[in-house]
């Protein structure tokens, strides 16, 4: 129900010992450090200078994790014995190692921009051709707007060479025909831009244009080939200096990882260093850890220092303790990690304030359930949400998703829990519901011998639901302020006992009234006890604060104003708590909503199936399903959260809290 | 007629939820710090841009990940029309000539190249785009054109045919393409200005005000550039001025053009009408260099304000729309700045002073 117990450390030891120490507490990776800049009346000392910049070690690593990337490789978490083989790096030489690969990957993608060029000469021409001159029997090249320009030629077969050098820097194809003697025979796809040019080249190396033979298909066939051919040569090319590029990486992958390592354990290391403040001969440093480790770290720092230290345990709240903020540390078993992942959405609970994990469960299931009761509905589910759990297992990133896909299953189970209350298989009633025929009363078909008869009884059911859950809303409110020490607040606070006392009230009045079928109201008295008098204490809150001199009162003098303030305040303050609390019970009404919109739609779509046969009425009901389930899911899912954040929340959960994060091998 | 909510309840969620994916400044600053570009690329990989890495590693080729980079965001422009209101998919498809207007530019450019100076053109040609945006335009032929004549042929039915016949003259006696391409992007910013004035009141007012605030920008890019490399009559100046522009009148384009220091005469301009950016105005440039990295800055802030000043204001308008246009430029801008930097290995610093 609260909060993990913490206790904060005041450590002294001598300078030649932090460096053990701090081996010792990162070992340990149980403190979460109070920055040395924090240490009010110890302004005096000095923060430790680590022996390398840590931001030096923190671009480093990064920068290697960079390259391991880029190789298909993510570094594995520091262990213990990575701590104890703790090394410096030479942060210089690294870097020009990095540098030198850097240096040869950038020649390897300069190789690969150029055959790239290549390759797209060769689709530029490959498209001119496909839009202009498709078909080269009809030798249409010459349509007014084709760019490209055609031509068969023989020239001497020892200038080859001189030729295919001369023209690599144009945009062109050359597609060798054969060879007569010592004369070979070219056909030559240009861009007509260029034939100025060209026809200088093609003269230096005594080119005879050769005129169109009459049927060019064969030709045809072999500019397109040609066009493949090379461009697959390219492409294989370019795919082994890509690999050339990883490779490169890859073979350095062993030693890059461990400098990686080496270089996390040193980052980590001096990140704790950061925190410590010196002094001539001794080193002091602070930080909160959870009150099972303090046995353990006791030990394990005196034995690093050999006893030469001085240790103070200061409990939260104490006067002693250094810095605003207690960090908080949920204490939930592992079952309760997807509602924890939903509470820590909304916000982290103060310190010493309750966690609310716990109860959310039981509440959001039940309102998922209410709104998707359905056995098998349910069991689709929860098998999607083991395959999501199978998906995202052991993925270090994907820890929300895998989280969520344990919420899923929890919602598929509670839905054929309640699917076995109400009723439901697939929105067919195969079985006798152990609770209410929740199909039978929206359709119209109830067997009237359940307590639930109607439409009315199932929204009472979530009325009465809300209700309970604003109480414990407020008793909550009630149990944090009272660990907080704001006895003013117990009482004046919107969701106080007073707020409590007009809720009750306005709870009770109304369900007289309904008893009484809307024709009675309670006594004067009553109503002057149960809301009139508590109405009127309330009036109390703001010459409180202005006696308090609280932040809103702080400078302001009493007067006319101050008065009309007061009385505005109370009034704003009454109308809050009347519609509010109001509007929070009546809005759980759409539990039943949608557990109402639900079951319509699965009768809709056997009404559906009733009006085709056979297969197709098949395919209606898999087709009707696969929308309830993803669409109805999903609502229920978001609704049931939204009551859980905005009506049971908003009672006492603030969510300012810090998480508590301590610096360990495991840090990310 | 539609009422706010109904047009721009969706699109606003879609758009506010996108925004929130746009690469926050710490991952510019990671992407500066790489010490090449391949790892400069590496640092996006956990980003919408991760598809980059996989083609710079296929082909080597920066311009070819630009290319990627730009067919997406004219996809991007694409797929919020498809999700918009009638009423402001008008705006939507003014917007997109943008990207036309610029490859058409680049084609002519690169025919102007090659015609005038006889550079080569074939490198340049692969990064053009081939797939038609708005109208049929065969880019291919326009950059392997004769002359303006065969360019103005293969335009007609096009706006761009009338601006071309009007300006090859020119274009040809000046031996610069500079009045064309003013002429391009007048006729691109009065064709925004048409598409804004089909809105509702309440985005029209927004819309003007947002374009006009760009079309102050591209004003004084305008007047640097003029200043600082062709030195026009003042006269001319006007003449190339974009008209719509939010905040520039003709009082303050003649000081900006006549003074000496553009710097000075912007933080004027700052003070007076953005004094929550004044704050920008305390660092010093001593050489011209950094002078116009700080008016560009400045720019730069005053869009951020603008932007900003829409997303914290009512939500059903089409500034939400032009907003994320808007920032997802800049954020593409910028990736493409640093990209290309680490390409001709500029230093981090300077790059770190360019974003």
């Amino acid at each position: 129900m609260f909060t993990t117990e913490m206790i904060q450390l005041f450590a002294v030891v001598l300078g030649k010992d932090s460096q053990r120490v701090t081996e010792a507490l990162l070992h340990e990776g149980c403190m979460q450090f109070v920055r040395s800049t924090e240490l009010e009346g110890l302004k005096d000392l000095s923060a430790v200078e680590p022996e390398v910049s840590l931001a030096k070690i923190s671009d480093l690593r990064k920068r290697i994790e960079g390259f391991l990337h880029t190789a298909g490789f993510i570094p594995s978490t520091p262990e213990e014995i990575d701590l104890n083989n703790r090394v410096s790096v030479d942060i210089a030489k690294e870097n020009n190692r990095l540098d030198e690969i850097a240096a040869e990957r950038t020649s390897i993608r300069e190789r690969q921009r150029t055959i790239q060029q290549e390759i797209l000469k060769l689709e530029d021409i490959r498209r001119q051709i496909e839009f202009y001159g498709t078909n080269l029997s009809d030798v249409k090249l010459g349509a007014k707007h084709s760019l490209i320009s055609l031509q068969i030629g023989t020239f001497p077969a020892s200038n080859a060479k001189q030729l295919e050098n001369a023209l690599r820097d144009f945009l062109l194809l050359t597609i060798p025909l054969g060879n007569e003697g010592d004369m070979a025979h070219y056909l030559l796809i240009s861009m007509k831009r260029d034939n100025q040019e060209i026809q200088k080249i093609l003269t230096s190396v005594g080119w005879t244009q050769i005129e169109f033979p009459d049927n060019l298909q064969p030709v045809n066939k072999n500019v397109f080939s040609e066009l493949s051919a090379k461009r697959k040569s390219f492409s294989d090319e370019q795919k082994k200096l890509e690999s050339k590029a990883d490779s490169l990486v890859k073979k350095e992958a062993t030693q890059l990882e461990e400098t990686w390592v080496n270089l996390r354990v040193n980052e980590l290391f001096y990140k704790i260093q950061e925190s410590f403040a010196s002094s001539w001969r001794t080193v002091i440093f602070t930080g909160w850890l959870p009150l099972s480790k303090k046995e353990r770290l006791t030990s394990e720092i005196t034995k690093a220092c050999g006893g030469r230290c001085y240790l103070e345990w200061n409990e939260a709240g104490s006067k002693d303790v250094f810095g605003n903020e207690v960090p908080v540390q949920f204490n939930n078993p592992k079952m309760f990690a997807p509602f924890q992942m939903l509470v820590s959405n909304f916000g982290i609970p103060k310190y010493g304030t309750i966690d609310p994990t716990p109860f959310v469960m039981p509440l959001y299931l039940a309102m998922f359930g209410l709104m998707f009761a359905d056995v098998g509905q349910g069991l689709v589910l929860a098998g999607l949400g083991v395959l999501g759990m199978f998906l995202f297992k052991k993925k270090e990133r994907k820890e929300g998703m895998y989280h969520l896909s344990w919420l899923i299953v929890w919602c598929g189970i509670s839905s054929v829990l309640f699917g076995v209350l109400l009723g439901s298989f697939f929105g067919m009633s195969l079985f006798r519901p152990l609770w209410f025929d929740f199909h039978g009363i929206v359709s119209g078909h109830s067997q009237n011998d359940s307590m639930i008869n109607d439409i009315y009884d199932i929204l009472l059911i979530t009325v009465y639901f809300g209700i309970s859950v604003i109480a414990l809303g407020l008793i909550f409110n009630w149990i944090n302020i009272i660990r907080t020490s704001q006895w003013a607040e117990l009482f004046l606070d919107k969701g106080g006992v007073i707020g409590g006392w007009i809720y009750a009230g306005g709870v009770y009045i109304a369900s007289y009234v309904i008893s009484h079928e809307y024709k009675g109201l309670p006594s004067g008295t009553i109503l002057f006890l149960l809301v009139g008098l508590p109405s009127l204490l309330l009036f109390i809150k703001e010459p409180y604060h202005f006696l308090k001199r609280s932040d809103a009162y702080s400078d302001s003098k009493f007067g006319t104003v101050t008065i009309l303030n007061f009385l505005m305040q109370w009034i704003v303050g009454l109308l809050e708590i009347f519609t509010g609390y109001v509007s929070n019970t009546l809005s759980f009404m759409r539990v039943a909503g949608f557990g109402i919109a639900h079951v319509c739609l699965m009768i809709s779509f056997f009404t559906l199936a009733k009006m085709t046969s056979g297969i197709f009425s098949v395919i209606v009901l898999v087709l009707g399903n696969i929308l309830v389930i993803s669409l109805e899911g999903l609502t229920a899912g978001i609704q049931a959260l939204r009551l859980s954040y905005y009506e049971f929340f908003t009672k006492f959960f603030h969510g300012t809290g810090k998480l508590y994060t301590p610096i360990s091998l495991n840090s990310r | 007629m539609a009422g706010t909510l109904s047009k721009y309840s969706f699109i606003n969620a879609k758009l506010r939820a996108r925004i929130s994916k746009i690469l926050p400044d710490k991952v510019f600053s990671q992407l500066a710090k790489a010490p090449a570009l391949d790892e400069a690329i590496a640092v996006l990989r956990e980003t919408p841009f991760a598809s980059l890495e996989g083609i710079y590693s296929e082909t080597g080729d920066i311009k070819q990940a630009e290319l990627e980079i730009l067919k997406n965001e004219i996809d991007l422009y694409r797929n919020i029309r498809e999700h918009l209101h009638k009423d402001s998919v008008g705006l939507v498809d003014a917007l997109l000539h943008q990207f036309e207007i610029d490859n058409l530019k680049n084609a002519i450019r690169i025919f102007f190249a090659w015609k005038n100076e006889k550079q080569s053109i074939d490198t340049s040609l692969h990064y053009l785009l081939y797939d038609r945006i708005i109208n049929d335009i065969p880019i291919d032929i326009i950059a392997n054109a004769d002359n303006f004549d065969e360019i103005a042929g293969v335009c007609e039915g096009t706006p761009y045919c009338q601006i071309i016949k009007k300006y090859s003259h020119t274009v040809e006696s000046e031996s610069s393409l500079f009045r064309m391409e003013i002429a391009f992007d007048h006729f691109y910013y009065n064709n925004l200005i048409s598409s804004i004035n089909e809105l509702a009141r309440r985005d029209r007012t927004i819309a003007i005000r947002l374009v006009g605030v760009e079309i102050d920008l591209q004003n004084i890019n305008w007047i640097i550039r003029l200043k600082n490399f062709y030195n026009l009559p003042l006269d001319a100046v006007l003449a190339t001025i974009v008209p719509g522009g939010f905040n520039l009148d003709r009082n303050v384009i003649d000081e900006l053009y006549k003074t000496q220091n553009v710097a000075f005469i912007l933080k004027g301009f700052v003070n007076s009408k953005y004094p929550e950016l004044s704050a920008l105005l305390s660092s010093q440039a001593p050489d011209s260099t950094s002078r116009l990295v700080l008016i560009r800055r400045m720019l730069q802030e005053i869009i951020k304000y603008e932007v900003q000043r829409i997303l914290s204001g009512y939500p059903f308008t089409v500034g939400i729309i032009l907003a994320y246009f808007i920032l997802k430029r800049d954020e593409l801008t910028k990736i493409r700045m640093i990209l290309n930097a680490k390409q001709y290995g500029i230093s981090r610093e300077r790059v770190e002073g360019m974003i």
